[in-house]
């Protein structure tokens, strides 16, 4: 055998086993989230564990993703998102139903990835994917969808965090930063440090006025009236412009349904840059320090399967939710009481048993004489 | 936290006296000759005095709201916190160092060992420029190895030069600059608004 010498009881970095009341409390929000997915008419997709590896193809997921030959030589991979499974189930099986469409998913996806704040090995995710239909009422829905199953399972002070990867985009157009450059400067952004923004524009060719941007671009979070100010910041920059009306187009209709007080805008949020195309959010619930949630614009996934549409996602996962509602009772504490069942004759205890059963009764069974 | 009382991670090592003069610069609470204490509540802010390593860990994970550690802790902790605030002071340079007249060429080398407490750092910075590396992972006096024939070279944090001058180095090149940063928790910054803020504002403020 090949690998590292372990014990049959060792475990292997990354998985976790759930017993008990962790179980249940999972299981409840599972249902009560899917019951609501279902109620905005989404319908659930079961997408296979393994696919060629190339459906996969981001670039931020493919270092992370468990990949192996199969019998005919052809690469496969363990999910390691389901987005992309459903984009091809949506271009292929579902190829010939007409947009817009609805559907989610709810399972466990697999990375290479060592525990840490919120991150494992294996991710049971719960999500759902709008494909196609009017974009502003697609980002709405799925941002509703959130809203309405954080409520639902009990979450206090969750927010969205709301942003829009076309500002950033609009202000760096036409500035030729090669990947490096780019990446680089986008886990600056990302980590609203301005003096590091500086530090690695300075390097480049691009202009002081576009770093300065930049800069205020990673300083612009807060409440809905960020939007405001980012309006005036990037008034002689149309693209940048164009995304911040398009994102407060959006937010006045959230505003309007009652989701103000939950909303945060933050148009340094550009991670996944390669992947989203507008909108972007991260949920996060107060007291846990990492997201529970996460999604956005994809408008140019599906095109790769052959099915231009644009698509809107968004995604919890179930273990920062469960964790999110640990110090409060949840539902598993409502198992209810077992009738025990015990006959000297197995025959008529099984009878008895089956009736109980059919009557609705959470039966126990017992083996066994009277103790 | 969940009394809505901020939570603050400091350094018990090279930025403390930083850290306590830039709180007190600001108006701040700062615990008082608390000995050995490790948590200190006080009535606005909470003050975790731990490892400086372990200062991003404690601020990603959400256990403190924010904290304050150096840019090289930073780059070899890879964590996922806001760094919103170069605070200016314990500004340092993580550097390469070499025995003092050693001529070969460490950037040409099959397989260099380097010494650090730095191994992220160091790994990242001789693969990108191609070099192979052995990383001799130590907890400190790193300057000791290369003149012991445990490593070719080291890759450190310098602030005078003296302790690298003293043990017969010399700079081969830089790796990067650091300086104290105010580090946020993500979910706290969003979260939990208006108290992060107006900390990072008055933080800020003092700084400059």
């Amino acid at each position: 055998m090949n690998g590292r010498q372990h014990r049959l009881l060792e475990v292997p970095p990354g998985v976790q086993c759930f017993v008990g009341d962790e179980v249940r409390r999972r299981r409840a929000i599972e249902r009560q989230v899917l019951a609501i997915f279902e109620g905005w008419s989404y319908e659930e997709i079961i997408p296979p564990l393994f696919d060629y590896a190339d459906v996969f193809s981001g670039p931020a997921l493919s270092a992370r993703t468990y990949s192996f030959v199969g019998r005919d030589g052809s690469l496969l991979a363990l999910r390691p998102d389901f987005t992309s499974l459903l984009a091809k189930i949506a271009a292929g099986r579902l190829g010939q139903r007409p947009a817009p469409l609805r559907l989610y998913y709810s399972g466990e996806v697999l990375r290479y990835e060592l525990p840490r704040a919120g991150r494992q090995g294996e991710l049971f995710q719960m999500g759902l994917e709008l494909l196609g239909g009017e974009e502003r009422a697609a980002d709405a829905e799925v941002l509703a969808v959130a809203a309405e199953c954080l409520t639902a399972i009990g979450a206090q002070d969750w927010v969205l965090a709301l942003g829009h990867v076309g500002v950033f985009g609009g202000l760096l157009e036409g500035s030729a930063l090669d990947a490096a450059q780019l990446d680089a400067l986008r886990e600056r952004v990302e980590s609203k440090s301005p003096d590091g923004i500086r530090e690695v524009l300075h390097a480049t060719h691009v202009a002081p006025e576009v770093t300065e941007a930049v800069v205020k671009l990673a300083d612009l979070s807060g409440g809905v009236s960020v939007l405001d100010d980012a309006r005036d910041a990037f008034v002689d920059v149309p693209a940048a412009r164009a995304a911040v009306d398009d994102l407060a187009g959006l937010v006045a209709a959230l505003v309007e349904a009652g989701l103000g007080e939950h909303l945060a805008i933050d148009l340094g949020e550009v991670r996944g840059l390669d992947y989203y195309t507008g909108l972007v959010v991260r949920i996060y619930v107060r007291g846990l320090g990492f997201e529970v949630g996460s999604g956005g614009r994809y408008d140019g996934l599906l095109g790769r399967f052959g099915r231009p549409l644009p698509a809107v996602g968004l995604m919890f996962g179930l273990d920062p939710l469960a964790a999110a509602l640990e110090q409060r009772p949840g539902p598993e504490a409502r198992v209810p009481r077992a009738a025990t069942v015990r006959d000297a004759d197995l025959g008529r205890a099984l009878v008895r048993a089956i009736r109980e059963r059919a009557a609705g009764t959470r039966v126990r069974l017992e083996a066994g004489d009277e103790p | 936290m969940s009394d809505g009382r901020l939570t603050v991670a400091l350094s018990k090592g090279r930025l403390l006296a930083g850290s306590e003069a830039l709180f007190l610069r600001a108006g701040l609470p700062f615990p008082e000759n608390e000995g050995r204490r490790l948590v200190v509540e006080l009535p606005d802010l909470r003050f975790l005095f731990v490892k400086d390593m372990d200062v991003p860990t404690y601020v990603e994970h959400g256990v403190a709201d924010c904290g304050i550690a150096g840019r090289d802790v930073l780059l070899e902790s890879g964590s996922d916190v806001y760094e919103p605030v170069d605070l200016g002071f314990g500004r340092c340079r993580l550097v390469v160092a070499r025995l003092k007249g050693t001529n070969h060429d460490l950037h040409n080398a099959a397989t260099l060992r380097v010494a650090t407490k730095y191994p992220r750092v160091a790994t990242e910075h001789f693969l990108s420029n191609g070099v192979s590396t052995e990383v001799v992972r130590l907890a400190g006096s790193v300057e000791i190895a290369p003149g012991l024939g445990l490593a070719d070279c080291i890759v450190d944090v310098v602030e005078t030069g003296r302790t690298l001058v003293e043990n017969g180095l010399e700079i081969v090149t830089d790796v990067a600059t650091s300086s104290a940063r105010l580090v946020v928790n993500r979910a706290a910054f969003h979260a939990h608004r208006e108290p992060v803020k107006r900390l990072i504002a008055t933080l800020a403020e003092a700084a400059a």
